[in-house]
């Protein structure tokens, strides 16, 4: 059978009766501004050479502000030759003064390697004398010390910057001393915890440049959020150009929404997002057109993975189709990137991993498995079909959630509004002072020091009485025997991940994988179906103690699912406002989760098949948190009903919170208590899953009215007859309509907010 | 996991209120301590004296020791005895002090809070001995309190030389965190001297890493050196003395870190005497193992000559070490092209030897007998017993190799087609 173009499948889908809006963006002509007169001849010559004469607009305001010494933040979309910004000054600088130094961070290793190829292939053109190299875990001993002393260009990440350079910074001291730049590439991944404690690392790194002399401009370039300039500025601490003039060209581009039939009337239920994303992809491969699958969670990739492996599998061969997740080890990531851009792997199903800039070459549809979550993610998963001239296809499909239902119904409200700002919250005080303990280690705290402009001497006396540092003479000193950085992780609020060790082969364990511990309560529990590759392993013992989960690999009809119990105690309350008969307050609360039990599913029905306890010890999580608190049940209704609106509104929520605080679903728990233990009243809880927060309640909070506002209208406007997953969840069949009287109790409830406070 | 956020944030606020109050009177404007030293004189009783360097001191505290003092098996004046047959011996090796003077040698050790190698990582004691004229001189710098390292590294590095040290594993810890804290301050102290060093850590690794289970400075000194250290401090407990003492600072809580290190140091003349006769006594030494490990070394060092002869001792020992021995110099004839004395160490391998030696011996044999005797039939007659050999050692260990297998094979009919053709 002929294949077809994209193009012809494109029409094809034109006719699609579940396409519900169908945007075009018009291709765009290209910016451009000659070489400025200052750069240096040799690397204008080397750009030449790979097809480069000219400069797009932002790159050459990049060039000029940083030539000002301004730090600066860029940002450009995909493939819009954002690199230059930071590759043109930094090159520059060195062909001039050799002994200059930049630092290059990067938020994965993955994408380091793959600078560190572009970067060496123009200074080979340039034919000058730098050295560039990343410097991360896969590094070898042997290359370190050439690094430490001549690199002038050291690429590396958050975490290795944290554990192993600044803690040795006296074996960098020729970086040090001579560091002019500091490149943050893809700023926008630096947010809620990972920024928070990035911010801290880059504290750090400037207290440490300061007392070798040198102080480094920052280039920073993002993906497109609303608060770019905001977000570099708290990161580093100091005023920040944006740069935002793009001037790069791109090829037509169709956004196409999709929602999948509606199968079930009464209940709303339609045929699932992944389902669809298959049949789709499917169509795609068989005709050869590159195509990238995105979807939201690891076990989704696994099994959208191991449908059209089977399905793609007689047409285009076995290795062409690849997952692409964290849990993979880097070899086996830098062997799917390779693929991709060699073309022998035309299909990928990733997650929200390949979101960020590493390059995988040409791909020309896009399909989303459901609303990624935020705005600024589906445009960067969507940058990843068509990044050069020529037509390209985003499909996003529509899952059954609130969320992706109220997305897909207003494409005028996805299209027009800007993207989440992404929020940090480097001075949260565990985060502030696991790193006031790194820094202590690097350098001694004077008296009337400030670390990024707080005033930590109070922290220091803290550390300083718990022995861990010595204060003498307004100087305080590490007096302790450990490694401060080696106990603190960047990434997870778990200091020790699980590593999952395969035990199929007796003779011959291997680790294939690592995750969190919060994560494996519920995913890497005894009996629990973990999915790897598309192959599935069931747990056959998780050593808690150890960190290790043994898995064994199996062939079933059915993957689980576990439930996690929680147990909430408010410790502070630190903000309140009341109205009437209702208050909303903000403070800390300690969170204790316990996995209890988990449910065999069939899967192609989602059937449950049976179940077994998890023995697990709980774990503790301090945080902060925000909560919707009565006085009393409504003397209108019974504590029954009160609770199924409770957990309507909490369902909602749920939901619809991440896109007014930008964050992923799991960031932000929800959970509604009838009767609240500590004060027995009914509450509905909002909390960080970081110990001490990142902020995210506290914007629910001050977001308050305006999130309420929108659960009323979401659950409103929802086509359901009385309740469906994709709002308030399944109503009882008996009593009164359960949706009409959340509506009604919502609206009460805002009138009397709209009144006076008390 | 953490403390308690709530609980901390309680805990810092009280400490914010009381400390503050308190510091900001005590503090002179210019942030310098114009302190004494605490306690002056029970550090002189002890034989520290302060030595002061803009604004902050150290302690420098020195012991003298007479040449005839015995620690363990060794009088510390026999560094003079080995220094001398060292300047005679007709080999070189990596522990030789040839063309140094006894007063260059450096005996050198530190004490630090932990074992990281990072910036933080403070080292607060540098000792060090030498042998001066009559007598054996230890000299350590302490830092009394974090911030006095300008202090401490200038009286450290102003008056003398340490370009050779004798260390125990100073290479890979003590020097690299010297350097790492040297580096805090290089801008105002003396540069430090390029890196010459004895590192006797590896000279006991070579040679007592199978006779002992540690090979921890301690347990050298109880079974190799036979020092008994009595009342002495672990090395562990010194960080956390250290942090006692900078609470109160009195001399009692760090003089048994100083003794400690006052052994140690001592040790290591001890230590490197030991092995010095070691060397150069190798040829005579009793024990089959370090004999062998002795010769391993000439060998690895590049001096064959002195390898050969103690291999040629050892082989004349009735040790399972003997065996080893004979190997190891048969190879050594056989690279000098003595096939005829090769030949017979591995005829005699092959006959007293067990299935190992018996494998590896036959199969030089064959190889020997094939292109260099050109004896093809008594070249298949020892390739089958190696083979043979090599099969049970096979069937015993359960560990069979396809492509050994292949080998022997091709050998054996390569063999057979020569000595029938």
């Amino acid at each position: 059978m002929r294949k077809q173009t994209l193009s012809e499948w494109i029409e094809q889908l034109r006719q699609d009766p579940n396409v519900v809006y169908w945007h075009e963006i018009e291709p765009k002509e290209a910016n451009f501004v000659p070489f400025p007169d200052e750069l240096d001849p040799r690397l204008g010559a080397a750009l030449k050479a790979r097809g480069i004469a000219s400069l797009y607009t932002h790159q050459a305001a990049a060039y000029d502000a940083v030539q000002s010494g301004r730090n600066i933040v860029a940002v450009t979309p995909t493939a819009s030759g954002k690199t230059l910004c930071y590759n043109l000054p930094v090159l520059d600088a060195i062909a001039k003064e050799p002994s200059s130094r930049a630092l290059y961070i990067f938020p994965t290793k993955a994408l380091a390697q793959d600078q560190r190829n572009e970067l060496n292939e123009i200074i080979a053109e340039m034919g000058v004398s730098i050295y560039s190299h990343t410097y991360d875990g896969d590094t070898a001993p042997a290359l370190r010390q050439k690094i430490r002393q001549a690199g002038h260009i050291v690429i590396t990440n958050p975490d290795m910057l944290h554990t192993a350079i600044l803690p040795h910074h006296t074996k960098w001291i020729s970086l040090f001393e001579q560091l002019r730049y500091v490149v943050i590439d893809e700023l926008h991944t630096y947010r809620g915890v990972f920024g928070s404690h990035v911010a801290n690392v880059i504290r750090r790194l400037k207290r440490i440049c300061a007392f070798y002399g040198s102080r480094p401009t920052f280039i920073c370039t993002s993906a497109t959020i609303a608060n770019p300039k905001e977000l570099a500025e708290r990161l580093i601490g100091e005023p920040v150009t944006l740069i935002d003039n793009n001037g790069a060209p791109r090829g037509r581009k169709y956004f196409v929404f999709y929602n999948p039939p509606v199968v079930e009337r009464t209940m709303n239920i339609r045929q699932s997002a992944t389902k669809t994303a298959v049949e789709l992809a499917r169509q795609l491969l068989v005709n050869r057109i590159p195509t990238i699958v995105f979807a939201r969670s690891r076990v989704r990739v696994e099994l959208i993975l191991s449908h059209l492996q089977a399905v793609v599998n007689e047409r285009i061969g076995d290795t062409t189709i690849r997952g692409y997740r964290g849990g993979y080890l880097p070899n086996e990531r830098r062997a799917i990137e390779k693929g991709l851009r060699s073309g022998e792997i035309i299909g990928v199903v990733s997650t929200n991993a390949l979101e960020l800039g590493v390059d995988i070459g040409q791909l020309q549809a896009c399909i989303l498995t459901g609303y990624p979550g935020t705005i600024a993610s589906t445009w960067q998963q969507a940058g990843r079909a068509g990044r050069r001239q020529g037509d390209s296809l985003v499909v996003m499909i529509a899952s059954a959630s609130p969320l992706d239902q109220y997305i897909i119904s207003h494409p005028e409200y996805f299209f027009a509004r800007s993207p989440e700002a992404a929020r940090i919250n480097p001075d949260n005080l565990l985060i502030l002072v696991d790193h006031i303990k790194c820094a202590a280690y690097e350098l001694p705290f004077r008296r009337g020091e400030t670390f990024g402009g707080v005033e930590v001497e109070e922290v220091l006396d803290f550390l300083a009485e718990q022995g861990v540092l010595n204060e003498r003479a307004g100087r305080w000193h590490w007096m302790s025997d450990a490694f401060p950085a080696h106990d603190i992780s960047l990434r997870s609020a778990a200091q020790e991940n699980v590593v999952i060790i395969d035990i199929s082969d007796t003779a011959r364990h291997r680790v294939i994988g690592e995750m969190d511990r919060f994560s494996a309560m519920t995913l890497l529990h005894d009996e629990a179906i973990y999915l790897h590759e598309g192959a599935q392993y069931q747990v056959e013992k998780l050593d808690w103690e150890e960190k290790k989960a043994y898995v064994r690999q199996v062939d079933v009809e059915y993957f689980t699912d576990a439930n996690l119990a929680v147990r909430l105690d408010v410790l502070s309350e630190d903000r309140s406002e009341t109205r009437g008969q209702m208050a909303v307050r903000y403070g800390d609360v300690s969170v204790r989760a316990m996995a209890t039990i988990f449910k065999k599913l069939k899967l192609s029905t989602f059937e449950n098949i049976g179940s077994g306890p998890i023995r697990l010890p709980e774990e503790t999580l301090h945080t902060s948190a925000a909560w919707i608190e009565w006085e009393a049940v409504p003397s209108r209704f019974s504590p029954a009903l009160f609770e199924q609106l409770l957990v309507g509104i909490a369902n909602v929520l749920g939901h619809l919170v991440p896109v007014f605080v930008m964050c992923d679903r799991s960031d932000l728990h929800v959970v509604p208590q009838l009767k609240a233990p500590h004060s027995g009243r009914p509450t509905i809880f909002l909390y960080d899953r970081y110990p001490g927060g990142v902020g995210l309640s506290e914007a629910v909070f001050e977001r308050y009215e305006e999130i309420m506002k929108h659960v009323k209208e979401w659950v409103e406007r929802c086509p359901c007859a009385d309740g469906c997953p994709s709002c308030i969840g399944i109503s009882s069949a008996d009593g009164p309509s359960l949706k009409r009287e959340l509506v009604q109790f919502l609206d009460e409830q805002l009138a009397v907010w709209a009144g006076p406070s008390v | 996991m953490k403390p308690k956020l709530a609980q901390w944030k309680e805990l810092l606020a009280a400490r914010h209120k009381k400390e503050n109050d308190e510091e900001k009177e005590e503090e002179k404007p210019d942030g310098r301590p114009v302190t004494d030293v605490p306690y002056a004189d029970v550090w002189r009783e002890y034989g520290a004296k302060p030595y002061w360097f803009a604004g902050d001191y150290c302690l420098i505290r020195e012991t003298v020791y007479p040449l005839d003092y015995q620690h363990g098996r060794y009088r510390l004046g026999a560094l003079y005895e080995v220094h001398e047959r060292w300047q005679e011996a007709p080999f070189s090796h990596p522990l030789s002090c040839r063309g140094f003077a006894v007063r260059d040698l450096f005996f050198f050790d530190t004490e630090t809070m932990g074992l990281s190698s990072g910036a933080g990582n403070i080292m607060f004691l540098l000792g060090h001995a030498r042998i001066l004229g009559d007598f054996v001189t230890i000299r350590q710098h302490l830092l009394p309190y974090p911030g006095a390292e300008v202090a401490l590294y200038q009286s450290f590095l102003s008056d003398v030389d340490y370009t050779t040290l004798v260390t125990y594993n100073g290479k890979a810890f003590d020097w690299p965190r010297l350097k790492t804290r040297h580096a805090l301050v290089r801008n105002m102290v003396p540069k430090l001297p390029a890196f010459g060093h004895f590192d006797l850590y590896h000279a006991a690794r070579r040679l007592w890493k199978d006779k002992l289970d540690s090979l921890r400075l301690s347990e050298v000194e109880r079974h190799i050196l036979h020092v008994e250290r009595g009342d002495d401090v672990p090395g562990f407990l010194a960080p956390m003395m250290y942090k006692e003492f900078l609470q109160t600072p009195h001399p009692d809580r760090l003089m048994p870190v100083l003794r400690h290190n006052e052994r140690d140091v001592l040790s290591l003349i001890a230590l490197y005497i030991h092995l010095s006769v070691q060397l150069l006594e190798a040829d005579r030494l009793a024990d089959p193992k370090e004999q062998l490990a002795a010769a391993r070394w000439f060998e690895a060092v590049g001096e064959t000559a002195a390898a050969r002869g103690v291999y040629e001792e050892a082989s004349g020992k009735g040790a399972k070490e003997a065996q080893a021995a004979k190997w190891q110099l048969s190879l050594l004839y056989r690279k000098e092209k003595r096939y005829e004395e090769a030949a017979l160490l591995w005829r005699d391998l092959l006959i007293h030897g067990n299935g190992y030696w018996k494998a590896k011996a036959g199969l030089e044999l064959a190889k020997v007998y094939e292109h260099y005797f050109r004896d093809a039939a008594e070249a298949h007659r020892y390739a089958v017993m190696a083979y043979e050999a090599w099969r049970s050692l096979a069937r015993m260990s359960r560990q069979h190799s396809e492509k050994e297998e292949a080998e022997w094979r091709r050998r054996l009919a390569r063999l057979e087609r020569k000595k029938n053709g």
